[in-house]
């Protein structure tokens, strides 16, 4: 974290001991220049001092000699302790090549003390004429160290002169040195000031790039961000929102399919229930008559039709009250005999049914209504068409977990395309269901009954016959028979 | 174009690093050297040789000597010098030196009262070896250690019994004397005049002029005057004989007389190739420098002691101008 941050800092520190750096170089290399200038001067100095001091002690002495002032002497004292003192000093400015000259110096130095003191000693002992001399011959030992002074600066400069030239020369160098590095310095702290400042921009550039996209709506491309700072902490953020983004619209779209099922099937429930609100028309009216009639017929002794009343009102009753509960393979199996039964009174012998019931599976549970319309079919398509008739065959057998039940007929048989359409419900049905109720229907109940697609089997074949095949498992909810 | 780029920004980087850290080594790197320091501990002993004519050939040789001696006893040797034989300069030189208390002098002779004054009194006093060169100070009046240097009287001897080989013993021969008289010059003056008194049939006419060029000048145009029939000149100073032979060119043929001195003189050996000098004594100035180092140091270190008073004599030749022409 706080990775621009660092390199911001990173950059301003770098500069900035730089700047130290080489500040100090040149304050240290200065003071160094500062000091040999100091030695250099100090040395002409000391030169200079011994010079004057010998010379102010010829002429106090002269002084004292015409005097004989108690203070003068104190005064000549002080000189000549101060030119011992400087003798010593003296003694360091020597080197190889004048260290005659500085011998000398020394030498000369003592020379002139003492003769100073030979003097003040004739003086006090009133030897008034060899202490003129001696005072002659400290002033000529004075002129000596003048000239012995001047010929030792005059060594001085020769012995320094290359000194001084590398002196000048350096102070070239150094202005030299101080362009160079100040353009080395600019150029390396602008190639250091253009890579941080990319290595800043580039991600935000990234990833502006990034939000157009998903502004636009791309929301498939991934946010890459060459960085490892904040701008790619603000990357991986963004890219998790992409996949939230994208995740939540797979969602909603699973969501609206849903909505969109459960919307067909309100429509289908809708559908059927106005269905059989129509022909409810007083159905106890229509139900009461039909047993009128029929105990009617059975007293006027015709059997017959009072049976086939009882199976119209049978098949009636069944229609009206059991559409929307589940019932047992027992009842349907009623209702279709029912069925069959008013089938063959209109049929005759055109229609020969046959069925094979396994009756151990007769209290599966299943939705209402679901063979009825079958057969409904198989005599609508095979047998009605045809002048000979045709055969219809109905079999429950068990098969294990599930129950297996045919309608097989030997009409004429359709086309695969049709088959298709059939099974996904894509067929209109027609009017002419007894029921209302056509064979898609009875799919889709069998499928949202049972919770699973595959129940329905057809195999066809073009003038050889349907069968029609419903696999229903025994325990409702599918496979799950733990 | 980016590869480019960088290709050049390196670039750059090693061109700009490269002038920076040349001219940083020239800053850092020094080539002065501080001088060496003096070594207190290992005073070496501090000659002076100290002359009037620094820049004759004579005395060049003679610092020469002196200076590979010093270099091999390992003693610090300074030349104190002036030129034109400026007596004052001289006699400051050899004040400068004694108050300087330089361990020894070696010092051109001169016949005057300063200088044996200064050498009898002022050297004692700090009691600095004086060892005359070249030209010798009687001992007593300088309190000289020792005398290094050519015999002036037996090269006086040479010269005359050359002249008188080369002209006969019969003639008219004038002696150019320095009014000066110095120690050394009496010397040859003897060593020549005991060698002409005894040929009875030559006779000497002895002249005195001072050292400066107007005066020899005048002085032989004097002498050409008074005595037209001079067979041989014999000058005491290579000085005199130079503008001698200067003045008598102007008036005659030079190399009809026989003209002799003594000392070297960068003049002189042109005047023997050409004939107008017809001999000179030549010293040996290396070995004087040579030697007198050599008996100072051993004086110092107290090897020979004391030095032998009567001197220490180097050899003399006598050059003759028939040695030129082969």
């Amino acid at each position: 974290m706080n990775s621009v941050r660092r390199k911001i800092l990173i950059l301003t520190s770098v500069t900035v001991v730089m700047m130290l750096v080489i500040w100090f170089s040149f304050t240290i290399y200065n003071r160094q220049t500062q000091e040999q200038y100091n030695e250099i001067l100090q040395r002409y100095l000391l030169l200079n001092e011994v010079n004057v001091a010998s010379q102010q002690l010829i002429t106090d002495l002269n002084l004292y000699l015409s005097t004989s002032d108690p203070d003068q002497y104190q005064k000549i004292d002080q000189i000549k302790d101060s030119l011992r003192e400087k003798e010593a000093d003296v003694w360091s400015l020597g080197y190889q090549e004048n260290e005659f000259e500085i011998v000398n110096y020394v030498h000369l130095t003592d020379s002139l003390i003492e003769t100073v003191d030979r003097s003040i000693s004739l003086h006090l002992q009133e030897d008034t004429e060899a202490a003129a001399n001696e005072f002659n011959d400290a002033t000529r030992i004075a002129n000596y160290i003048s000239d012995t002074t001047l010929a030792l600066v005059d060594k001085e400069l020769k012995t320094y002169d290359s000194f001084y030239r590398h002196i000048i020369e350096q102070s070239v160098n150094i202005n030299q040195l101080g362009v160079w590095l100040f353009l080395f310095l600019s150029f390396i702290l602008i190639v250091l000031t253009y890579l941080i400042a990319r290595s800043i921009t580039r991600p935000i550039y990234q990833l502006t790039e990034a939000a157009n996209q998903l502004s636009q709506g791309h929301f498939d491309t991934e946010v890459h961000v060459d960085s490892n700072d904040e701008m790619a902490f603000l990357a991986k953020t963004f890219n998790r929102m992409r996949l939230n983004i994208n995740n939540l619209i797979s969602e909603i779209q699973l969501k609206a399919q849903l909505e969109k099922e459960l919307q067909e099937s309100k429509l289908l429930l809708q559908e059927s229930q106005l269905r059989s609100l129509q022909s409810q028309i007083n159905p106890h009216f229509l139900f009461n008559t039909l047993n009128t009639i029929s105990k009617k017929a059975y007293l006027e002794g015709s059997i017959e039709t009072s049976d086939l009343l009882v199976d119209v009102a049978g098949l009636l009753r069944y229609n009206l009250k059991q559409l929307d509960r589940s019932v047992t393979l027992y009842d349907e199996v009623t209702v279709l005999r029912h069925y069959i039964d008013i089938q063959k009174a209109r049929l005759t012998d055109r229609l020969q049914f046959t069925e094979s019931i396994d009756f151990d599976l007769l209290d599966l549970d299943m939705p209402a209504l679901t063979l009825q319309p079958i057969i409904e079919n198989a005599v609508i398509h095979a047998i009605e068409p045809r002048e000979s008739g045709g055969k219809i065959m109905f079999r429950v057998s068990d098969l294990e977990d599930q129950v297996l039940i045919e309608i097989e007929d030997d009409g004429p048989g359709m086309t695969e395309e049709k088959k298709i359409q059939l099974i996904e419900g894509l067929l209109i049905p027609k009017e002419g269901h007894s029921t209302g109720i056509g064979f898609t229907n009875v799919i889709k109940r069998l499928r949202i009954f049972y919770g699973s697609n595959d129940l329905v089997k057809i195999d066809s074949q073009i003038n050889r016959g349907t069968k029609v095949s419903l696999i229903l498992p025994k325990q409702k909810g599918g496979t799950r028979n733990v | 174009m980016r590869k480019n780029v960088i290709a050049f920004i390196i670039f750059l980087f090693v061109i700009l690093g490269y002038f920076t850290i040349t001219s940083l080594a020239r800053v850092v790197r020094s080539d002065w050297q501080e001088p060496l320091p003096i070594n207190q501990a290992d005073q070496k002993y501090r000659l002076v040789l100290i002359t009037q004519d620094i820049d004759t050939p004579f005395w060049e040789s003679v610092i020469e000597g002196a200076k590979e001696q010093a270099e091999k006893d390992q003693a610090m040797l300074e030349v104190l010098g002036n030129y034109g034989s400026n007596e004052e300069a001289f006699l400051q030189n050899l004040e400068l030196a004694i108050h300087s208390k330089v361990d020894g002098i070696i010092i051109q002779g001169l016949d005057t009262d300063e200088f044996k004054e200064l050498t009898k009194i002022k050297a004692a006093f700090y009691s600095i070896p004086i060892i005359t060169i070249a030209i010798d100070v009687p001992m007593e009046e300088s309190l000289r250690r020792t005398y290094v240097g050519s015999n002036h009287y037996e090269s006086g001897v040479k010269l005359a019994e050359q002249l008188v080989e080369d002209m006969g013993e019969v003639g008219k021969v004038v002696l150019f004397y320095d009014q000066e008289q110095y120690f050394y010059q009496l010397e040859r003056q003897a060593g020549i005049e005991s060698v002409l008194k005894k040929y009875p049939e030559i006779t000497i006419v002895p002249v005195e002029t001072i050292d400066q060029k107007e005066d020899i000048t005048s002085t032989t145009q004097d002498l050409l005057n008074q005595h037209p029939d001079v067979d041989g000149f014999i000058a005491i100073k290579s000085t005199i004989a130079l503008g001698m032979i200067e003045e008598i060119s102007r008036r005659r043929q030079v190399e009809s007389l026989a003209i002799y001195t003594f000392d070297d003189h960068d003049d002189l050996e042109q005047l023997l190739i050409d004939g107008k000098l017809d001999a000179v004594i030549k010293q040996s100035p290396q070995e004087m420098g040579r030697l007198s180092v050599q008996l100072v140091i051993e004086w110092l270190n107290g090897e020979t002691v004391p030095l032998d008073f009567d001197g220490y004599l180097t050899e003399i030749e006598l050059v003759k101008a028939t040695d030129f022409d082969e």
